[in-house]
């Protein structure tokens, strides 16, 4: 991250001899001969800091059903506008949307969005059903408009609008590489449960197709999210299971299916998804699919996990994707006024397209296929140990 | 000229008139002389001219209220005027936007033209209502209403999760599942097409206009009277041969056609539709618009459907909002005391007692304690008197948040100057709380807002903005 | 066989759980004939307060107290704070409203709803708890009934709640108080006229309806693990309609409708199927109600013309 900020202000100090006006009498410093300057300051070419104007958006679930995804991506939202706004000296706006994780609200937010000249990107919305309606607001309005969403996975819907970027892998990445690893662990009978949410049964239908093409067999059921009792449910797990499949986003609900299965002495392992991927979730021995690596662990997102925690109480796995696409739309606009242009929605993304990033938050680089998806998404396996820490599956 | 009763009262209305009294008296003799006709015509200009100067953003906000205004409409007939407890009304809605998308998009395929796929949807979710109102023969009141409770829930449930019913097969996808349906074509009259946000607000206002026409005349018919009777006393009407069954089957009816047409334009406008557009979330904020605005009457639905669809809106803003709790708190203050020179008083006391606290925190702990002041206008101005704190913000908040509640209700227990003593410090902890907490979290607040607004709304005024005064003889 | 026992030992935890808040509703439709929708929000937050009981002692895995002494504390401490906020409810949300339409105190209680949702999250944000309970209690402390070995925490929590419910049927047969609970419910203008106070009457039946909703917070706590600000919504939903099944107004009704409702939810995932189990079991009740209008237990209501 950081050596990718060397880079553009390296690039920046050695390309900027450009824009040499005449109007700049006074200013005598040439651009040849500057010395690369070091990451985290930018200076034209006229010696004084760059002014680097823009707005940018954020939608979430706030409050509603699932405020706890909400709040922490809000959060990282913010933090992440703040260290930037702090290491470029720039004083990038935000404005925040609360969609209650409502399509109607999304739909309205976006609209307000583009209403307001001022901003040029956004952040969000986090499910993919919002994304359809807010989707569809941006694409008849301004396909300009870039908007990032950090949690949305269902495959094709990069494809259907113009300005939609994520930072997320998709249900196509994950799901052949869950059905992989428990083929490998050797499992013959999976029982599988979706929460009737979009995500999970895309997920789970990925899953249980190449599950089935490898002759697992698989039993297939499904709660509501607003279930708190499984015991009837774990009650009905046939005792020849080798695998629980949980691809859920209420990583609470899966510590409780946990607790249960124990309670009656049902011996199968828990897989869960990306969304079982936090600290609710803490049953030794559980797998755990993930898209990035334990952050706490990557040498260069360790200083900014620390910084996050320092103002803000606790963090789950919809985090740290949030602070990546903010990123990306603020280096984004940076290279735009590098460039010694005014930001606007469509350079931006014009620059959001190009992003190249080597290395991020989520420990692999950043780089987006024609349609707007992450072209290097990975998805990593991790197993819960005794004491609640998460090793690496190879 | 008769000396008793109900023509007296009749005959000195006039008189009344002329009494109207307080400072809204001008306003309200002035809308009491412009006949009926007029004041819709003026309400509708007014409307008329909001997509003119109003950004698209409000103008989406202003569907979302006109679409509120006509489910409110809906619902007032089944509940207000038919007296029957309706919590499925949001299944109707449901049923009309998903039967629209169902036809006109991609799914089946099948692509009816509008003016065959409208009225058939009313036409059928009027059925739907009319074979929900069967089981209304045996049961009643809140037993009644378990039953539409459970209704509104199993639409949803079957619209989410349709092709796993036994005996679909799950390549059958009629509702799209979790993911619902997404590019629908938009209501296409006559080769115009409603495709712009204009378009369909003005769609909507031309139909929420015949929709007040025509229930007005409902209301003043014969089956209006009925359904009167029907709500007063049910057992006493069907003794006057009032056909009690046909009359709760023709409410529901109504009620749900019109829940149908609005989901059809709920559909054109989303292009799309979710299960989750139809919890039983909205179903309660229905029948809060509903209630808010005056039950049973049609003004009152309408103006109560405006203010619960733009409350959330001016919410949003934290600036706005701040604006509003500080104005707000000074019209509590103007309106409960009435003089000014108390007015006065309780300012000055909240602002000796903010100084006290202040220089008491300072003192025992030293200007560490101290944090940032938001970015709102007011909150700049109160930053050297208000404590505004650093990093206990959240725990101190939190305890005076609980102590504002207490100090609150202890408020309206307490009687003169004990009242005071006991209002300042509250005053005090509410706006320490605003600018600590409540302003950095509007999303939140504006919910708590919307919950406190409801609760002493309906101590203060329990008919509703717009609603007549009703005394129930159990 | 082995599968029928667990399930009903889990329809029965959860059963439990229902009576107790039904119990609050029915109490308080029975004298004042109006549903308390915010009665879930106050086992929401008994819920939470026997949390904070729990991470003032140590948390589950550092307490200061033998277990027992933890768990009666944050009985104790849930129905405290539970039953404060039912009266205030009562005493400022609903008491203005007593002679008003019937859907005035709905409103304001859907409004109380609201703003008490809002409160918990400004309180304790929308992170949910988790009570630890197989910390505090192990899994392996079960006693075997039978084939099957049923975990402590459950036979806890079935046991309380028919311990309550025992004392409280006790209670409104013999005590002076539950006969003029009883009197009130049955026609509150002559129960008026007999001398009794309809006031303090209802006060105190707010104050135990929702004393039972707090116990049932912490009860849900203890075995299922997870609170947060948005439980009492649908637990009030599951109950009402327990409440109601059960004839509403009729105490044994209440108890009987959550029972009933517990069982059909454990029956209907395990033999029929999980995605449409909250379907299947209102479809059940919707049919018996059609059967017997009044609920189970209910009594039919006689309208004087």
């Amino acid at each position: 991250m950081l050596l990718a900020l060397a880079l553009v202000a390296a690039a920046c100090g050695d390309g900027g001899g450009g824009d040499t006006t005449t109007t700049s009498a006074d200013d005598t410093t040439t651009t040849e001969g500057e010395t690369p300057t070091t990451a985290g300051e930018t200076t034209t070419t006229g010696g004084e800091p760059m002014v680097c104007e823009a707005t940018v958006g954020f939608i979430g679930p706030v409050t509603g059903p699932v405020a706890f995804i909400g709040e922490v991506q809000l959060n990282w939202f913010n933090y992440a506008l703040d260290t930037f706004n702090a290491e470029m000296s720039y004083s990038f706006q935000s404005v925040e949307g609360d969609n209650q994780f409502d399509t109607a609200q999304s739909a309205t937010l976006a609209q307000q969005f583009l209403d307001n000249t001022a901003m040029v990107a956004a952040v969000g919305p986090a499910g993919s059903d919002q994304v359809d309606a807010a989707g569809a607001v941006y694409e008849a309005g301004d396909p300009n408009f870039t908007f990032i969403s950090p949690s949305s996975t269902r495959s094709g819907i990069t494809a259907q609008y113009t300005g939609m970027f994520r930072t997320v892998p998709t249900d196509d990445d994950q799901g052949p590489t869950t059905a992989d690893f428990l083929v490998a662990q050797g499992a013959e009978n999976v029982f599988m449960v979706d929460d009737q949410s979009s995500y999970s049964t895309g997920l789970a239908d990925s899953v249980e197709e190449n599950l089935t093409a490898a002759s697992v067999t698989v039993t297939r059921e499904s709660v509501a999210q607003d279930v708190t009792d499984f015991s009837a449910l774990v009650g009905t797990i046939p005792d020849d299971t080798n695998f629980v499949y949980l691809p859920w986003q209420v990583a609470a609900n899966g510590q409780i299916f946990a607790n249960q299965m124990a309670e009656q002495g049902k011996e199968a392992v828990i897989f869960g998804s990306d969304g079982m991927d936090s600290d609710d979730f803490t049953q030794a021995g559980s797998y755990i699919a993930a898209f990035a690596p334990d952050i706490a662990a990557i040498e260069g997102s360790q200083s900014i996990l620390e910084g996050y925690l320092a103002e803000y109480d606790d963090t789950n796995t919809f985090g740290p994707p949030v602070y990546a696409a903010a990123r990306v739309i603020f280096e984004a606009i940076a290279r735009v006024c590098e460039a010694g242009e005014v930001p606007d929605r469509a350079n931006v993304q014009a620059e959001v397209r190009n992003t190249d990033q080597a290395d991020s938050i989520l420990g692999s680089p950043i780089s987006f296929t024609d349609d707007g998806d992450l072209a290097e998404g990975q998805f990593f396996i991790f197993q819960i140990q005794e004491d609640g820490s998460k090793t690496l599956v190879p | 000229m008769s000396d008793i009763g109900v023509d007296r009262w009749v005959e000195e209305s006039g008189d009344r008139h002329e009494q109207y009294s307080g400072w809204t008296a001008p306003a309200r003799r002035l809308f009491d002389s412009i006949r009926p006709g007029w004041r819709l015509g003026g309400f509708v200009f007014l409307l008329a001219l909001f997509p003119i100067l109003a950004p698209q953003g409000t103008v989406r906000v202003g569907i979302t209220a006109l679409l509120l205004v006509m489910l409110a409409l809906g619902l007032n007939v089944v509940v207000g005027w038919a007296g029957l407890l309706d919590l499925g009304y949001v299944a109707f809605y449901g049923f009309g936007a998903y039967f629209y998308a169902i036809v006109a998009s991609d799914q089946l395929p099948a692509h009816w033209p509008s003016w065959i796929a409208i009225p058939v949807i009313v036409v059928a979710t009027a059925l739907l209502g009319a074979l929900l109102s069967l089981p209304s023969r045996r049961l009643v009141g809140d037993y009644l209403a378990i039953m539409t409770l459970f209704f509104a829930q199993v639409f949803v449930e079957l619209v989410r999760n349709f092709q796993r019913l036994p005996g679909i097969s799950p390549d059958f996808d009629l509702t799209g599942g979790p993911n619902g349906i997404t590019g629908v074509t938009p209501w296409s009259l006559f080769g115009f097409e409603f495709n712009t946000f204009n378009r369909n607000f003005y769609l909507l206002l031309a139909l929420l206009v015949l929709l007040v026409v025509g229930l007005h005349n409902i209301d003043n018919s014969r089956t209006g009277r009925a359904w009167r009777a029907l709500r007063e006393d049910t057992l006493a009407a069907e003794h006057m041969t009032t056909p009690v069954n046909r009359l709760k089957m023709l409410a529901f009816a109504v009620g749900a056609a019109i829940a149908g047409l609005t989901g059809t334009i709920f559909a054109s406008v989303q292009v799309g539709v979710f299960p989750n557009n139809f919890l039983l979330v909205f179903l309660i904020t229905i029948y809060a618009a509903l209630i808010l605005g005056g039950i049973g009457s049609i003004p009152g639905a309408v103006v109560g459907a405006i203010v619960v669809a733009f409350a959330p809106e001016l919410l949003r803003n934290p600036g706005t909002g701040s604006w509003l709790f500080y104005i707000g708190l000074v019209a509590i203050l103007v309106g409960t005391l009435k003089k000014w020179s108390l007015v006065a008083g309780i300012v000055a006391g909240v602002a000796a007692f903010g100084f006290l606290v202040r220089q008491t925190a300072l003192t025992i702990w030293d200007d560490s304690i101290l944090g940032v002041a938001n970015d709102t206008f007011v909150a700049r101005i109160v930053d050297g008197w208000l404590l505004i704190l650093g990093q206990h913000q959240d725990v101190v908040a939190n305890y005076a948040f609980v102590l504002t509640v207490v100090g609150g209700l202890g408020v309206t227990v307490t009687k003169g100057w004990w009242r005071a003593v006991v209002a300042i410090p509250t005053i005090y902890l509410a706006i320490l709380v605003w600018e600590n907490k409540l302003a950095l979290q509007p999303a939140v607040t504006r919910q708590l807002l919307f919950g406190g607004v409801l609760m002493v709304m309906m101590a203060v005024r329990p008919q509703g903005i717009l609603g007549t005064r009703r005394v129930e003889i159990t | 066989m082995e599968n029928f026992l667990q399930q009903t030992v889990n329809g029965l935890t959860l059963g439990s759980v229902y009576a107790l808040l039904a119990l609050g509703y029915s109490m308080v439709y029975g004298v004042l004939k109006f549903l308390n929708f915010a009665h879930g929000e106050v086992y929401m937050f008994g819920a939470f307060a026997g949390y904070g009981v729990l991470t003032v002692l140590g948390g589950p895995s550092a307490l200061m107290v033998p277990v027992w002494a933890a768990v009666a504390l944050m009985f104790v401490a849930s129905m405290a704070v539970a039953s404060g906020i039912g009266l205030a409810l009562e005493r400022f949300a609903y008491r203005p409203l007593r002679n008003a339409s019937r859907l005035a105190p709905l409103i304001s209680a859907i409004g109380a709803s609201f703003f008490l949702q809002a409160a918990a999250l400004l309180l304790f944000s929308a992170n949910s708890r988790s009570y630890e309970a197989p910390e505090l209690i192990p899994i392996d402390t079960a006693m075997t009934v039978g084939p099957i070995d049923v975990w402590a925490v459950r036979i806890l929590v079935i046991v309380t709640a028919v311990v309550l419910m025992i004392l409280l049927t006790w209670w409104v047969q013999r005590s002076r108080v539950g006969k003029a609970v009883r009197a009130v419910s049955f026609d509150s203008e002559a129960a008026a006229m007999m001398g009794i106070d309809v006031d303090r009457v209802i006060v105190v039946t707010f104050l135990i309806g929702s004393a039972l909703a707090g116990v049932g917070g912490v009860m849900v706590g203890l075995v299922f693990g997870r609170i947060f600000h948005l439980m009492g919504f649908v637990a009030g939903l599951k109950a009402f309609t327990a409440a109601v099944v059960g004839g509403i107004g009729s105490i044994p009704g209440a108890m009987l409708g959550g029972l009933l409702i517990g069982f059909a939810e454990a029956y209907t995932t395990a033999y029929i199927s999980s995605t449409f189990q909250n379907l299947i079991v209102f479809a059940l009740l919707i049919t018996f109600l059609l059967i017997r209008p009044s609920g189970f237990l209910g009594r039919p209501e006689l309208a004087k013309v």
